[in-house]
């Protein structure tokens, strides 16, 4: 058995979109603690890490821990009739399989949906040593995001103990955005050593873009050609993160 | 004698061909390859089967035809056409080019009559037909038996009886009953026979090559052929001959290597990237760039069918020789970029004039009488003879190219070189 439940959908809608960022079928992991959901999209070039303790469900009830996987894009449909304010319930039947999705508002209505076969992959996070943590706006992220997306399909990131800085270089154009240690959008920055990585901007914009409906701050790790660590901070308690690997100049 | 054949090309009133493609123009440039026999394409456009009669005479007792102008041309023309078939399979849309051969200008007439109820066989050179692939079979061989009819470039994603996109997996599912008129399927420039002999489903088959070119230029027409030793030209002896794989007859084919070919590998034309197969399905056939699904090359929808290891050969395999078109080779060895550029031409016609065509540079001439025209060409030559060359393959449209040094690889693979790495190399 296992039921919750939401005062916000909002806040459910906005983290079944930034999961499904990168994943179609999401298989959610469900305890007495609370949910969980660990997967790669489908080319393994990224990873979501996501977790919420049942203190951020207004309701969270739970006999045994269960696995439920659910198609995504297809709940993501049904969620996003839900107006602001309005209260979300989930709620798994275990005779039919089927999730039913109750949204009370302005009036009620009960969406039910299948469930699928649950995922056993266990995926372990990358196993990396960061030498760069910085922490940033996710407001200012974006934007430098989309300067660099004018230019390249591709990004390089460096820093040092001064300064963050995205490096964008297409065919024709180029673009250097700086972000400086305690302005407005770089809030914080440690670099053990100078280091470098080039990132996939489709995957890191989608990533911000969706994650930052989330939260206003993010965390950044990374070192010198080796996957990124993106940490979502969560209003309430709760973990966003995102691993994305790097791609390699080889000229 | 040695009958080289390019049995599917397209006339000038198929899409995306020169105004030139004309019968005069189609012989002439046949010679300088070394064909001698040359499908018309086409026979279905009305405007092309006037050209073809206008200008072709039929060859007593042999079932081909020759240039009216030029009878004393060693290059012949057998009637042909390509096809494609539109139609509904178990829900899917099946989109399915073919080839058919036929003896004579009256049969290809009783064929387009049955044809014209199908489709308008005047928009294209290669009309578009709404029938199934079996009753496609029943009408082309109830005009005539001696008509022949096999699946066109069988491996290329879009319009193929394999693709990728709209494809069989098998040739009975596609034919039917009819099955038992197919006798060949023609390979396509991405995939060679090595590479079709890993189905054993496909043993009974002939495979056959073809430049299925829109123009003349020699390093389209002729980039790939069927190769018959016969008495002399006739359509009846290599109908016989590719039906039932008589090695005797049906000696080779000419095969450009299969990463040359425009579908080879997996990728993304747009995005500048691709991946062998065993690359392609690590990453979900995800492209990392735009993250939107990867245009699947010949080789991973092959290694999808195959039931044989590489390297399997059936003990009945007609044989074949992986050659590149001498201006492709002259522009790589010059470095520049395109085989029809003057400097090329000079080359190429010093060649051609001193040993007679195209196919005796590549195939027959010794290395030695090769360097008294350009020792650095002639090494390459013979390096493509003894299939000591590599070719970065292509994808997505994209054609895959001669490599002759390292230095060319980095040179040529320059738009991939952001490499998207993939995390489990990290966890």
């Amino acid at each position: 058995m296992f039921k919750i439940k939401m005062a916000d959908a909002k806040l459910l809608r906005d983290m079944v979109t930034a999961i499904s960022i990168l994943v179609d079928e999401a298989t959610f992991k469900i305890d007495q603690k609370g949910l969980k959901l660990r997967a790669m999209d489908p080319s393994r070039v990224a990873m979501v890490d996501f977790e919420w303790p049942k203190t951020v469900f207004d309701e969270y009830t739970t006999t045994e821990p269960t696995k439920m996987c659910i198609n995504i894009s297809e709940m993501l449909k049904l969620l996003k009739r839900a107006g602001k304010d309005e209260v979300v319930e989930l709620s798994l039947d275990e005779k039919t399989g089927k999730l039913q999705i109750k949204i009370t508002g302005k009036y009620a209505r009960n969406f039910t949906m299948p469930t699928l076969e649950a995922s056993e992959e266990e995926v372990p996070t990358p196993k990396i040593t960061f030498n760069v943590k910085a922490k940033a706006t996710t407001q200012g992220l974006s934007q430098a995001i989309e300067d660099a997306q004018l230019v390249s399909d591709h990004v390089r990131i460096e820093a040092d103990n001064e300064k963050l800085v995205l490096n964008a270089a297409g065919d024709l154009m180029g673009a250097t955005i700086t972000l400086q240690k305690g302005s407005d959008a770089l809030l914080d920055l440690e670099a053990k050593e100078p280091s470098k990585a080039t990132f996939s901007l489709s995957y890191l914009s989608e990533i911000i873009k969706e994650a930052s409906a989330t939260s206003d701050i993010a965390t950044l790790e990374f070192s010198t050609d080796m996957p990124i660590k993106l940490d979502f901070q969560q209003a309430k308690e709760g973990k966003l993160t995102f691993y994305l690997a790097p791609r390699i100049e080889t000229e | 004698m040695r009958v080289i054949a390019d049995l599917h090309i397209h006339g000038r009133y198929s899409r995306a061909t020169s105004d030139k493609m004309c019968v005069e123009e189609i012989a002439r440039f046949a010679k300088i390859k070394g064909l001698n026999l040359v499908g018309t394409g086409d026979f279905t456009h009305p405007k092309w089967l006037k050209e073809l009669q206008e200008t072709l005479v039929q060859e007593a007792d042999t079932g081909l035809y020759k240039v009216a102008k030029n009878p004393e041309s060693p290059v012949y023309f057998m009637i042909t056409t390509e096809v494609s078939t539109v139609f509904t399979f178990e829900n899917e849309v099946k989109k399915i080019h073919h080839v058919i051969l036929t003896p004579n200008i009256e049969t290809a007439i009783q064929i387009n009559d049955r044809l014209a109820k199908y489709g308008n066989l005047a928009i294209d050179g290669r009309p578009t037909l709404n029938m199934d692939a079996p009753h496609l079979v029943e009408d082309v061989m109830e005009v005539s038996s001696e008509n022949m009819i096999f699946p066109a470039h069988a491996w290329t994603p879009w319009f193929s009886i394999f693709g990728a996109f709209s494809g069989f997996n098998s040739i009975e599912e596609c034919y039917q009953d009819m099955t038992k008129h197919i006798h060949a399927l023609e390979t396509g420039l991405s995939s060679d026979p090595p590479m079709n002999w890993r189905l054993s489903k496909l043993d009974k088959f002939a495979l056959v090559s073809n430049s299925d070119s829109h123009s003349f230029w020699p390093w389209r027409l002729g980039r790939e052929a069927n190769v018959f030793e016969l008495k002399e030209p006739s359509y009846y002896e290599i109908l016989d001959a590719i039906r039932f794989k008589d090695k005797a007859r049906f000696k080779f084919t000419i095969e450009t290597d299969p990463a040359y070919g425009k579908y080879h590998w997996t990728g993304h034309r747009n995005c500048h990237v691709s991946f062998p197969a065993v690359e392609a399905i690590k990453i979900g056939n995800i492209c990392p760039v735009c993250r939107k699904k990867l245009t699947k090359g010949v080789e991973q929808r092959l290694e999808e069918l195959a039931d044989r290891p590489p390297g399997f050969k059936p003990s009945d395999a007609i044989d074949f020789m992986h050659l590149l078109p001498l201006s492709e080779i002259i522009a790589t060895v010059l470095g520049v970029d395109s085989p029809s550029t003057q400097q090329v031409w000079n080359i190429y016609n010093a060649f051609v004039e001193k040993f007679g065509d195209e196919y005796a540079v590549l195939i027959d001439v010794s290395k030695e009488d090769l360097r008294s025209v350009n020792e650095k060409i002639a090494d390459t030559i013979i390096k493509v003879r003894d299939g000591q060359i590599k070719v970065l393959p292509g994808y997505n449209g994209v054609y895959g190219q001669l490599i002759l040094s390292e230095e060319q690889i980095a040179q040529k693979s320059k738009v991939q070189r952001v490499q998207q790495l993939n995390l489990t190399d990290f966890l």
